[in-house]
């Protein structure tokens, strides 16, 4: 089918309009991330105003301690939170997708919960379990629970599996039933059918899944903030505090190296989503 | 992993000669067996009350139009459907609720459910590696297998790499491979162009004949089922309505949609005169070549290719039937021409062959219709 003769193509100055409607979005997308990458390079410490080409804020943020502190801090709990939510995710999505039981459709609505939930009702929660636990702990075994890295993680796979879930469902979704059936028919019984047909089958959506977890661990600032104890908090939660004190082309620096990583990751997801079995 | 595992299993598939037509035993054994099999979706009768003995080396095919039950039924001997009512056995073993992987059949899907993510060399050994035959007996097999329906060279494509008809063949060796006792089939060629799909018909027969293994195999396309099969059984509604050898099925139908489902025909009503003789319902007296009881409400099949024209004052040979009519409509298709004949408050569809010489009839002409006495077969009415 050509473009041009069609009736459904838009034609003449609703053609313009809809491709200058498109760079105005695109427009109010990248624009401030384009300001910010630029001014992480300036060197003038007053950051609106450009002074020259400097890469000394990117060694300052190099040179920090508290800086690669919470750079530490995000990598443990996106990785350890990523690990389990991805497991668990997955393993709910193949339970919604392949068996019957009861209670199936209720487990199907609240597993989407934490995606609908406000971050900040989703945070108070998290926190006042925590605290309620903390003190439960202490009743019965005298054990001290701080909030630390270990809340953090908790935290970030209970909303991370719901994510995980979806990506792979979708992924289940849209295999082929009779694979399985094939597979059986095949001789391979349950666990046989499991490992070499379902696995590699909906693997795409499991990387995908966990590099979306991966993402929005390391992206989490509201959620992270409450559950932190001091001396825990990671990147995004240090540098909205530094930005309470003012934003400064450090701030820059690190916000940058923070979307270029962000922007490989969900890349890669996308990729991996789009690839229909490694063909 | 061991396939066999109930004691009852009398033979060691791997002592089977590879795909070689096997010594069949005087008297033909049963390879399938269906017992008053009914399978109920919520509300649906899917299948209903089947019994049906299928014979050790035949092409046997269902054949109905679809939503009849075929592809349960099929999905029923395979085990990844389980009878609600009745008995499913294979070669005497009663199969209960055995597990697909312990059944001694292979499948060939409807849509070859290929494994996308294999080889076609890993897709056909899939079945021997799970039943952890030696490697080079695999290797071995694989490439008999894939010589067999003629894909050899293309071992390293991925399905979605082939064409439709290979993709079939490759669904084919995959199943074939494993030498079932019985191979199931579910309208293997319904995705493939017609010249290919004519081609696969006899080649499949072909393959059938020489591999000696049972085929059961289920289409909705009646000129296929009369191609290939040794028997039909004709399906409508989740019923089994008859059974029987190609000529059988399409010459002495039992029943009208039997009649009206395999090939073309005339469905009159009629009754049975107390003389025996037919009536048909415009008063018109016809021979048939069964009796039935007098006062029987019954309906005569009469297929369009056995009946002739001529003019209103021609003549036709001793002991036909005869009907007078008009040419209500006529349609050219090339090789035949096939007339509309208004005779009383019936029209009747006649085919004359396009032949050199053949007489032929413009619209409006009054003439005969005329057809021997056992070209009229006598169904019950449903
Ligand atoms: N899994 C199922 N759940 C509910 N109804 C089904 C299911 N499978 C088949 N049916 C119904 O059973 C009937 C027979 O289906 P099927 O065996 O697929 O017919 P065919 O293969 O002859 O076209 C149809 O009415 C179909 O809708
Ligand atoms: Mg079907």
């Amino acid at each position: 089918m050509t473009g041009t003769g069609s009736t459904v193509q838009p034609r003449g100055l609703a053609r313009r309009l809809l491709a200058a409607n498109a760079w105005l979005v695109y427009g109010f997308f990248y624009a401030p991330i384009l300001v910010l990458i630029a001014l992480s390079f300036n060197e003038n410490r007053l950051v609106g105003v450009w002074r020259g080409f400097t890469l000394d804020w990117y060694a300052q943020m190099a040179a920090n301690t508290a800086v690669l502190r919470a750079v530490r801090s995000s990598l443990i709990v996106a990785a350890a939170s990523t690990v389990v939510a991805t497991v668990l995710g997955t393993a709910a999505a193949l339970s919604l997708e392949r068996f019957r039981f009861r209670g199936r459709r209720a487990f199907d609505a609240l597993l989407y919960l934490p995606v609908i939930v406000p971050d900040v009702t989703m945070a108070v929660m998290l926190l006042l379990f925590f605290v309620r636990v903390a003190d439960a702990m202490f009743v019965v075994s005298g054990a001290q629970v701080r909030l630390g890295l270990t809340t953090i993680t908790l935290s970030h796979v209970a909303f991370n599996i719901s994510f995980v879930a979806i990506v792979v469902r979708a992924r289940l979704a849209g295999m082929d039933p009779t694979l399985e059936e094939a597979a059986a028919d095949l001789y391979a019984g349950r666990w046989q059918t499991f490992r070499r047909v379902t696995l590699p089958q909906m693997t795409p959506g499991v990387l995908g899944g966990a590099l979306l977890a991966l993402t929005l661990s390391l992206d989490d600032v509201v959620i992270t903030s409450f559950v932190s104890g001091p001396g825990s908090t990671t990147l995004p939660v240090y540098v909205f505090g530094l930005v309470r004190r003012g934003v400064t082309p450090l701030i820059n620096a690190v916000s940058t190296a923070m979307l270029v990583a962000s922007m490989a990751l969900v890349l890669a997801s996308v990729l991996l989503q789009r690839r229909r079995g490694p063909a | 992993m061991a396939v066999c595992v109930s004691s009852t299993c009398d033979r060691d598939w791997n002592d089977q000669p590879a795909l070689r037509k096997q010594i069949r035993p005087a008297m033909s054994a049963t390879a399938v067996d269906l017992s008053d099999v009914s399978k109920r979706f919520d509300d649906v009768n899917a299948v209903d009350h089947v019994d049906l003995a299928i014979r050790d080396g035949e092409f046997f095919s269902l054949l109905g139009p679809s939503g009849c039950g075929k592809t349960t039924t099929l999905r029923m001997i395979a085990g990844l459907e389980f009878p609600t009512e009745g008995r499913i056995s294979i070669f005497g073993d009663e199969m209960g609720l055995r597990p697909p992987n312990m059944r001694p059949v292979n499948t060939v899907f409807q849509s070859y459910a290929l494994f996308p993510h294999m080889t076609v060399s890993d897709n056909v050994a899939f079945g021997l590696q799970m039943r952890r035959l030696d490697r080079r007996e695999i290797r071995r097999r694989v490439g008999d297998a894939l010589e067999l329906v003629q894909l050899t060279g293309r071992e390293r494509r991925r399905p979605n790499q082939l064409s439709g008809g290979q993709q079939q063949r490759v669904a084919l060796a995959r199943a074939l491979v494993n030498e079932p006792k019985v191979l199931l089939l579910d309208e293997p060629l319904g995705a493939l162009d017609l010249k290919l799909r004519q081609a696969m018909q006899l080649e499949l027969k072909d393959l059938q004949t020489r591999v000696g293994i049972t085929f059961v195999y289920v289409t909705h396309d009646q000129e296929e089922a009369l191609t290939m099969s040794d028997r039909i059984g004709v399906m409508d509604a989740g019923r089994l309505l008859q059974v029987g050898v190609p000529e059988e099925i399409y010459e002495r139908p039992t029943s009208p949609m039997v009649a009206e489902f395999i090939g073309d025909t005339n469905l009159l009503p009629a009754t049975v005169k107390a003389d025996g003789q037919i009536e048909l319902v415009g008063g018109q007296i016809v021979g048939a070549d069964i009796t039935a009881s007098p006062g029987a409400e019954i309906m005569v099949t009469l297929r369009p290719e056995r009946l002739h024209i001529v003019d209103a004052d021609g003549s036709f040979p001793d002991g036909h039937n005869a009907i007078d009519g008009t040419v209500a409509r006529r349609v050219y298709l090339g090789n035949a021409v096939t007339y509309g004949i208004l005779a009383g408050n019936v029209t009747l569809r006649v085919r004359v062959r396009n032949a050199p010489g053949q007489r032929q009839f413009d619209v409006g002409r009054r003439v005969q219709v005329h057809w021997a006495g056992d070209a009229a077969v006598l169904v019950e009415r449903g």
